[in-house]
């Protein structure tokens, strides 16, 4: 079998660290639900070590794949497994590190059927890692249904509101988004003719012709457009995201609905550049809808909770337009985004989950006044709904800049169409705040308890995170420009 | 272009002043929130030094060849360049100095004015952050950093005017603060991309240069123009977007008094400073920034003119002062836009601080309930109230008078006479306006006015902590510098005049000096004062003002010409219950119902299929013999 490896294999390792979670948690009895949770500590911690140091070793002057691995597993088919970081992807994996654990930490206090919880969360994650770092279609499609398939348990157990029919609802979207994703790799795969489903031998120009790529682009982009929110295919994600429970609202919004963005960048743009130019247009048309049409759907909902999965469709729609402009500004805008985005969800469903846990509400009537009562709690919210409104000194304002301004130089009238959409996002944002936070406390929760230390310890994480990269966010952009430059200089004209 | 900066002496100052308020905030948030004595000791510390900073900066660049500017690499995406540094140049620096004299001080009489109070921590955290935001803004070198402040400077405010946010009123004032000012800002961010598509970049010095111009087609260069105009309006609360500023008096008075002086509604005149050149291009642009400004003007001047809480007076007379800049601004005269809004910065700080101190003792807003309980009995506010009020109105010598005497004779340099007599009107307005109120509190009748039908039910209570004396010092001695300030600035004229002509502004037109309008706004100025004189002021006054005596008039200025009703209509029927609800039936119906019959039609067609298979062998057989009958159809022919 041959192998390359470039180095102590830190990618394989991520995967391992989340796979030795899983089974340790398997082989620990359901009663030790502490060491079970410090289990699920260390080793998403581990795997968050790795990522950083991952993000901090890539060498941003050489650019390009880094960190390969690689091992002909069935070479009659070209399948290999093929791991390797570039500008694109390791932001992703940061993210996810960073989700990851810090969604372990805020279920440190489930005490239902801790153990299958946990097993199957670090399930959904390793799945989540191997896409982002695999440069396998075959292993990218098998990590997709990897990350899915736990996640139906996961909200059908563990949820809260209308738990069966959200998770059933997801769960029926995203496997017709594979159902359309798996004919367009095969087809692909059958196409090139070259017996690989190695991305970088793929992605050569003059593999595929223009008509198979605008063929294969439009199924790719539907499958993984699905899972990123695209307007019209968005509703399974406020639904999901409610019924979840905290921790996977977090991986979900957080993450899953990365991937989506992800994969129509690393397997339709890559693959298919042609078709890509072919459908920006619709692609910019349907995100600039999608981000208007999410602030003011999201004005009328009720449910706290509901409330951030319209404003996951919204800020998703973001990503989605970033990735239509073809420029290196709006990839790196899209990209910087699907991380800022990240955290900030992450951020949001956090601190929804622990003043759930305390006032067993989501309901916006029913709160009220919060900040009086909690106001730790409630600064961590508010300063993630100042993030969604993309207030400067956050994390996601750089992203937001960066598409918006490359869409307007690309599509001036879905451009302004998608920055008028920031006034309506300030009105959303903050009526939610006012609402639940302001005014006089609810005489109910007065004896609530705001968060303490440890159990803020995830918020803090996420805070940082977004004050860090709000300040200074070419920690990020330069670690994506290695991957964007090239990427747009070699389209094809 | 890096540069040593240590060894710059310039640039360190710029850092330390423009760095030192976050510090502040930053630390006063993580570690020192539950000590309000060190919070607030952190916070005025951090801004002395500030103050510092920026005197020795203007003292030491007061002799100016050419705009110092400063950048260092913060992001690079593609082709756009998003530099950080510092631009300094008369404008900026004397801007700086403003915005450092006025937080500091209102810091200061915070000290007694917050004494009390639960949140003290977050009150100076807050004014930390608000002080960084703005003075940032104001050495801003490019329009991206401009903007990037621009909007904390927003979130600043929305914070502190929600400051008490158990208050309905007040955690609704800073919403509607934040998102009337984002309307505008969404505005100035698509100018923004309009000069950044053709300029390359936002360097303020290179969108003042008569390149731009080149560059740009005039029709073009009038949208940007206007586009950018429309951040101005929101954020110095001119018409259409004037209502937030007059709501967000629910902050506690000295939040209102730094929003209204020298940062928030500021930041939008000194942009409007600050691209001065740029405006200057388009011509169409200044003709509407005129007609603008003086619509807020008059609007805001009327609406001053019949309401009863103390507050909201000033919050009005702010408006329409701003008006007055903006419009020597768009008639060409850039000094007086400058001067006037150094001069209002001073006096409009001392109106607030003052008011402040009334509300804090006698816990009311209400003019003439002040008046009742005594107000006058407050020597030292009373004294510089109306010394400020005098300075609002335009009487000479205070500064008042020849900042607003150099926007008349700016407008009286352009050809159409429309714009001067409106002023003229509004000097008038603004002289009876400003001197009501004084005169209600000063000789209060018993059975005074009307009866409280309308009346403001004194909206803000406040809080009502204890004041003893060491306060009282505490919020008196800020009063007694700004006083001072009031009365000298204007003798500062010339200096003034000198240093921010040093750097050529192109096209700036030489302003003539008539005499006759020096003698006409004096008339007018006493005229106005006279006016509420007989009517609020002497001993058989009825206290009713003229306009009270029209009651459509006074229903429609006291209503603020209807704005905020068309405001709520918008909200609540076109987007709440219009495009939100239309498009939340949408979700549930259209998509929600079409995926949902997806799977309806799946499972009947399942039940209809299922119908076939009723397990009896001769069904089975048959369908066996079909099926080979096919086949053998199909293989064979």
């Amino acid at each position: 079998m041959p192998m390359e490896f470039a180095g102590f294999p830190f990618l394989s390792a991520i995967l391992i660290s989340c796979l030795a979670g899983f089974f340790i948690i398997l082989c620990l009895p359901e009663a030790r639900a502490r060491e079970i949770k410090w289990v699920g500590a260390v080793c998403s911690g581990m795997t968050l070590a790795l990522a950083i140091y991952l993000f901090f070793a890539y060498d941003k002057s050489r650019g390009g794949l880094q960190f390969v691995e690689r091992v002909q597993w069935i070479p009659s088919l070209g399948i290999q497994y093929f791991n390797a970081a570039d500008g694109f992807n390791l932001p992703n994996l940061l993210l996810s590190g960073i989700v990851f654990f810090t969604g372990v930490l805020t279920m440190w206090e489930l005490e239902i059927r801790v153990k299958e919880f946990f097993a199957l969360y670090f399930l959904m994650v390793t799945g989540v890692f191997g896409l982002f770092m695999s440069m396998d279609l075959f292993f990218i499609f098998v990590w997709y249904d990897v990350s899915l398939f736990p996640m139906y348990p996961l909200i059908a157990i563990w949820g809260t509101t209308r738990k069966e029919y959200g998770a059933m609802k997801l769960t029926l979207y995203l496997l017709a988004g594979s159902a359309l994703i798996l004919p367009a790799i095969l087809y692909l795969f059958v196409q090139s003719g070259l017996n690989t489903f190695d991305i970088v031998r793929l992605m050569q120009p003059g593999t595929f012709t223009a008509y198979q790529q605008k063929f294969a682009f439009i199924l790719l982009y539907l499958g993984f457009g699905i899972l990123a929110g695209v307007w019209p295919f968005h509703t399974w994600s406020p639904v999901g995201h409610v019924a979840a429970p905290h921790g996977v609202s977090m991986v979900h919004a957080g993450v899953l609905m990365k991937i989506g963005a992800f994969g129509v960048l690393r397997v339709a743009m890559f693959l298919c550049p042609q078709g890509w130019q072919h459908w920006a247009q619709l692609m910019a048309l349907l995100a600039s809808i999608g981000i208007i049409y999410g602030v003011l759907v999201g004005l009328r909902q009720t449910d706290l909770k509901y409330v951030i999965g319209y404003s996951s469709v919204s800020h998703m729609g973001i990503v989605g337009l970033g990735l239509s402009t073809m420029t290196v500004s709006g990839l790196n805008g899209a990209v910087f985004q699907m991380f800022a985005h990240g955290v900030m969800t992450a951020l949001l469903f956090s601190s929804v989950g622990y003043i759930y846990d305390r006032t067993h509400t989501k309901a916006i009537a029913e709160l009220g006044g919060l900040s009086r009562i909690m106001p730790v709690a409630s600064g961590y919210f508010i300063v993630a709904a100042m993030a969604g409104m993309g207030v400067p000194g956050l994390a996601s304002f750089w992203g937001e800049l960066l598409v918006l301004l490359s869409a307007f130089e690309t599509y001036p009238i879905r451009g302004t169409l998608a920055i008028s959409a920031l006034a309506v996002s300030a009105l959303f944002m903050l009526r939610v705040v006012q609402k639940t936070f302001y005014g006089p406390a609810n005489p109910k929760y007065v004896d609530l308890q705001d968060v303490p230390f440890s159990l803020g310890v995830p918020r803090m994480i996420l805070v940082t995170v977004i004050l860090l990269f709000g300040f200074f966010p070419s920690l990020l952009l330069d670690m994506i420009e290695t991957a964007s430059i090239p990427f747009i200089n070699g389209l094809p004209r | 272009m890096a540069v040593p900066w240590v060894s710059d002496l310039t640039l360190l100052a710029a850092i330390l002043a423009t760095l030192l308020p976050l510090c502040s905030f930053l630390v006063v948030m993580l570690f020192t929130r539950s000590h309000p004595r060190i919070s607030a000791g952190l916070s005025i510390g951090a801004m002395s030094v500030s103050l510092l900073c920026a005197l020795f900066l203007l003292n030491e660049h007061w002799h100016m060849e050419k705009p110092l500017e400063y950048a260092g690499r913060w992001l690079v995406s593609g082709s756009i360049e998003i530099p950080f540094g510092f631009l300094l140049d008369p404008v900026s620096l004397l801007m700086l100095a403003v915005v450092a004299v006025i937080g500091f001080l209102i810091q200061i009489y915070s000290l007694g004015y917050m004494a009390g109070d639960p949140g003290i921590s977050r009150y100076y955290a807050f004014m930390s952050l608000f002080l960084w935001a703005m003075m940032s803004l104001v050495v801003a070198p490019t329009l991206f950093q401009l903007y990037i402040f621009w909007e904390l400077v927003g979130l600043s405010s929305y914070l502190l005017i929600g400051f008490w946010y158990e208050k309905f009123s007040a955690s609704q004032a800073g919403k509607k603060a934040f998102i009337m000012t984002r309307a505008g800002d969404v505005a100035m961010f698509l100018g923004m991309l309009l000069i950044l598509l053709h300029l390359g970049n936002l360097s303020i010095l290179e969108i003042d240069s008569p390149a731009l111009a080149a560059r740009m087609s005039p029709r073009l260069l009038t949208l940007s123009a206007l586009l950018i105009f429309g951040g101005i309006i929101g954020k110095s609360a001119q018409f259409p977007l004037m209502t937030w500023l007059p709501d967000a008096m629910q902050g506690p008075t000295p939040v209102s008094a730094l929003l209204h002086s020298s940062t928030m509604v500021a930041a939008g005149v000194y942009l409007f400073e600050r691209l001065f050149p740029f405006f200057f291009f388009s011509p169409d642009a200044m003709t509407f920034g005129l007609f603008i400004g003086t619509l807020s003007m008059l609007l805001a001047s009327t609406m001053a003119l019949v309401t009863r809480d103390i507050k909201e007076i000033w919050a009005y007379s702010t408006i329409s002062q701003l008006g007055y800049m903006i419009m020597g601004l768009d008639a060409g005269a850039f000094f007086s836009g400058a001067f006037h809004l150094t001069t209002h910065a001073a006096f409009k700080a001392l109106l607030f601080l003052c008011s402040g101190v009334l509300i804090h003792t006698f816990e009311t807003n209400d003019i003439y309930e002040l008046g009742r309980k005594g107000g006058r009995s407050l020597k030292v506010p009373m004294a510089c109230c109306c010394i400020a009020a005098g300075a609002l109105a335009g009487l000479p010598p205070l500064s008042g008078f020849f900042s607003k005497g150099l926007i008349l004779e700016g407008l009286a340099d352009l050809s159409n006479p429309v714009w001067l007599i409106a002023a003229l009107f509004g000097a008038f307005l603004t002289a009876y306006y400003a001197f009501r109120p004084i005169f209600i509190i000063l000789f209060p009748r018993e059975a005074s006015g009307e009866p409280e039908v309308h009346s403001a039910t004194s909206t803000s209570k406040d809080h009502s902590a204890g004041h003893s004396s060491s306060h009282y010092w505490l919020m008196g001695w800020p009063l007694i510098l700004l006083a001072g300030a009031t009365l000298c600035l204007g003798f500062l004229k010339a200096p003034l005049e000198h240093f921010m002509g040093q750097t050529a502004l192109p096209g700036v037109k030489g302003i003539g000096h008539p005499v006759w309008l020096l003698y006409t706004e004096i008339i007018l100025a006493v005229g106005g004062v006279g006016l509420a004189w007989m009517e609020f002021g002497r001993r058989c006054a009825q206290q009713v003002g003229f306009v009270e005596k029209i009651p459509a008039l006074h229903r429609l200025f006291a209503e603020r010409w209807y704005l905020d009703h068309f405001y709520g209509w918008f909200v609540d029927r076109v987007i709440d219950r219009g495009v939100s609800a239309l498009f939340t039936q949408n979700d549930h119906r259209v998509i929600d119902g079409s995926i949902d019959g997806i799977s309806r039609g799946t499972v009947e067609t399942g039940r209809l299929i299922s119908h076939m298979h009723l397990g009896m062998v001769q069904y089975r057989l048959l369908a066996m013999f079909v099926v080979m009958v096919l086949l053998a159809f199909y293989f064979f022919f």
